[in-house]
């Protein structure tokens, strides 16, 4: 057996020889299983300090060994062109995550190709800060006549310590993409410790220097939350379906997650809504209404089988969309 | 050889049968006149086009740059003849006089005072006058411009207008007469002579890099930045290139107006031709605005964040143009495309108070079409939410909706006819949701209802 022991010892060392030049810790090819993994700070060389970005979902943080490398360029996947809502809202929510975690430097750059902004839709600021809270005076849009020009503003906005992140975004699978263009990114993007993310809307998966790939699609939204727990066929916080396709420490995996626009947080579809922590001191409804605490930890994703019948709720005509539920505080 | 303007071809072919016909070009001949004043432009920053065939060079204060009046006229005459023109030049101390110096004598320069002298024996086309004006003065017997001169002059303005007497005393120098260059003239500018022309791209970015140190000193002394930069490159063979680009904020670094000008540079790659290379390089600051130093902190530098931004931006605008990179705005308006509006990136606008920002308008789409996009559409009842619509040739099944949000125009902006509209979000049987719009009302409009997608939810 000792040649087996050997083998093993070698394999091992390789192993942590890998784990070495692709900055990651090799305990955590194994079992990501650290509690206290939260503020994982691992140094490369004595020199850059990687930073994670908490998706804020257990699972999928896991899954991603502790959460998503910040300093990285990060894919995210549209299948089809009307999926681009989908794959920039998420690159959004991530950005909103990363900025709550961050201090300094609120500016953000989004770069896409005109055809892309034509196709898909110019970013609308007052959407923006309503669902993600990025005020727009911290927003810069650049419009690029092509995908190699996109790239170009991308590298040079990635070395720049003003912008916290930085989004290209880019249709199909142009050329000037490849393997090169990603890794020239990817450094960058780990020098300055801030995340790039690339959006590509209707692209195929290639092989590029991106360590993570999400792929999104769009998932039905969640109910929007009355005092009397959700209200039937309303179109409340988006779901987002969120697919790895590529990372080195996660299995593909598919989750499903809600963005909570007032906390600004993700939520897991799968494990139901957290009842907000503020709910205990609303008075029982009148009439008909049962009491508010039973509807905490209501399962809302699954159809209408699980949600509760608003029989004393005002029918849609009358309860026009823009009236929000008023939240107890 | 007894041809005449406006001559047909026929007559002319049977006075000279071996005559060659060439079409005119006005277009043509216009750009080359604007191509010669742009060589013009090292001599003086102040060239004027005179007509189709004539240009005004304002020498004063540049003529001892080039040895003097004299030698400039031999210089500008040997320079054109070398590039195939056939010219006349004349210079003098009025535009009229020199106008007529150009075309009644070769290569005259009259001496202040001396027009008159000069202008006496030659006929009225000296003068500048419109063709109706010389045949009524000729058709009097006044056929020579001292005549003019002797006649008494109030006669000669009741009878012939003021016109004739302006173009009279402009002639002599009596009125002012300024010539309206092409060009502004910059502010600033550096230039440099090469007795060898450059052939390399990379020596002229070495010469801007040294012009720009010089346009430094002189930004200094007047406390001032460029917010503008010109770059001019002479070909040899007269061709000349202009580079501009701008700056966010007042610049004077060298090296970041030589950043600007690589980025210009490797955008326009092929476009400047250095041919048998440029012998001469100007720098011009276009436009100037005061320049405030800051104290740097030992802690800091100058603890301005926004400052890399807006250098970066100029990177970006010196390739791809003005509208590349753009930062929103809120503005107050109902029309959700008039809602935000995009400006430059250095530009700081009063921003609007947002309304409660979790209210009404907080049901925003993060991506709005440029233009609304017709759909085709079922509903159930007219004024109500769509069943299944048809956007981009793809059929979209409704699961959900919720709505309508009834927008008004706005009387006070839009055209009379403009219509309402009712939003609704809208979410598909595969998640997807969608802001989509019915444009007028049924039954009272002169022109059914129309559906339109406006935008798109995450």
């Amino acid at each position: 057996m000792a040649t087996s022991a050997v083998a093993k010892d070698i394999v091992f060392a390789l192993r942590q020889q890998i784990a070495k030049i692709e900055g990651a810790l090799p305990e955590r090819l194994a079992a990501p299983d650290d509690a206290e993994d939260s503020a994982v700070i691992v140094r490369r060389h004595g020199v850059a300090a990687r930073r994670l970005l908490q998706i804020g979902v257990e699972e999928l943080d896991a899954a991603l060994g502790g959460g998503l490398e910040a300093g990285a360029l990060t894919e995210l996947h549209g299948r089809e062109t009307r999926d681009a809502a989908a794959s920039a809202g998420f690159a959004l929510c991530l950005v909103s995550l990363w900025l709550k975690a961050v201090t300094a430097a609120p500016f953000i750059l989004w770069i896409g190709t005109e055809e892309i902004f034509r196709e898909a839709g110019f970013p609308y600021g007052r959407g923006i800060l309503g669902l993600f809270g990025i005020s727009p005076e911290n927003l810069l849009f650049a419009a690029a006549p092509k995908p190699s020009d996109a790239l170009w503003i991308a590298e040079e906005a990635a070395v720049l310590s003003d912008f916290a992140a930085v989004i290209v975004e880019l249709r199909g699978s142009p050329r000037a993409l490849d393997l090169t263009a990603t890794r020239r990114l990817h450094r960058r993007a780990q020098k300055a410790g801030r995340p790039v993310f690339l959006l590509r809307q209707g692209a195929a998966a290639e092989p590029t220097a991106a360590p993570v790939r999400f792929v999104l699609s769009a998932s039905a939204a969640g109910l929007r939350e009355t005092l009397d727990g959700p209200l039937p066929l309303s179109i409340g916080p988006p779901g987002f379906a969120v697919e790895i396709s590529k990372s080195r420490t996660a299995a593909p995996g598919r989750f499903v997650l809600e963005w909570n626009a007032d906390e600004r947080i993700f939520e897991d579809r799968r494990r139901g809504r957290f009842a907000p922590p503020d709910r205990g001191a609303v008075v029982s409804l009148s009439g008909g209404g049962q009491g508010v605490e039973e509807a905490l930890g209501a399962v809302v994703a699954f159809g209408q089988s699980g949600a509760r019948a608003a029989h004393h709720q005002p029918s849609r005509e009358q309860h026009p969309a823009h009236l929000r539920p008023r939240r107890a505080s | 050889m007894h041809l005449k303007r406006g001559m047909g071809i026929a007559d002319a072919r049977a006075m000279h049968p071996g005559i060659e016909i060439v079409e005119a070009e006005p277009d043509a001949d216009k750009a080359l006149l604007n191509g010669l004043a742009d060589w013009c432009d090292r001599y003086t920053p102040l060239v004027a086009l005179d007509g189709v065939d004539g240009l005004f060079l304002d020498i004063s204060g540049c003529a001892h740059l080039f040895g003097g009046e004299q030698a400039m006229l031999n210089e500008i005459a040997k320079r054109l003849l070398g590039q195939g023109f056939c010219v006349r030049l004349g210079a003098a101390s009025t535009p009229g006089g020199a106008w007529a110096a150009a075309r009644f004598s070769n290569a005259a320069i009259l001496t202040p005072k001396s027009e008159a002298a000069f202008l006496a024996p030659l006929p009225l086309s000296a003068l500048r006058l419109a063709p109706e004006l010389r045949e009524r003065l000729e058709g009097v017997g006044l056929r020579r411009v001292g005549t003019l001169l002797q006649a008494p002059r109030a006669p000669l303005a009741r009878r012939f207008g003021k016109g004739l007497l302006l173009r009279l005393d402009q002639a002599l120098g009596a009125v002012e007469e300024a010539i309206s260059p092409r060009l502004p003239v910059a502010p600033l500018s550096v230039e440099r002579f090469l007795p060898e022309p450059l052939v390399r791209m990379e020596d002229v970015e070495h010469l801007l890099g040294l012009l720009a140190n010089t346009l430094k000193g002189d930004l200094e002394r007047r406390g001032e930045g460029a917010r503008r930069l010109e770059l001019r490159l002479f070909r040899v063979d007269g061709l000349v290139s202009r580079i501009a680009v701008g700056a966010a904020r007042p610049l004077r670094d060298p090296h970041l107006i030589l950043k600007l000008f690589r980025e210009r540079l490797a955008v326009l790659g092929d476009q400047v031709d250095a041919g048998y290379g440029f012998d001469l390089v100007r720098l011009s600051a276009a436009l100037v605005a005061p320049f405030d130093d800051r104290q740097a902190d030992l802690v800091d530098s100058t603890g301005d964040e926004g400052e890399g931004i807006a250098h970066f931006a100029d990177r970006v605008r010196a390739r791809y143009g003005a509208e590349t990179i753009v930062r929103p705005v809120l503005v107050e308006s109902h029309i959700p495309e008039h809602a935000v509006t995009a400006v430059a990136v250095e530009d700081r606008v009063e921003a609007v108070p947002i309304q409660d920002e979790r209210g009404a308008n907080s049901e925003r789409p993060i991506r709005l079409l440029q233009h609304p996009e017709l759909l085709q559409v079922s509903a159930e009842v007219p004024e109500g939410p769509p069943i299944h619509f048809r956007w981009r040739s793809a059929l979209h099944k409704v699961a959900r909706s919720e709505g309508p949000e009834r927008i008004a125009p706005e009387w006070w902006r839009d055209r009379a006819d403009a219509e309402t509209r009712d939003y609704f979000r809208i979410e598909d049987t595969e998640g997807r949701r969608f802001w989509l719009f019915r444009r007028g009302f049924y039954g009272t409009a002169a022109r059914p209802p129309a559906w339109f997608m406006h935008g798109l939810f995450p």
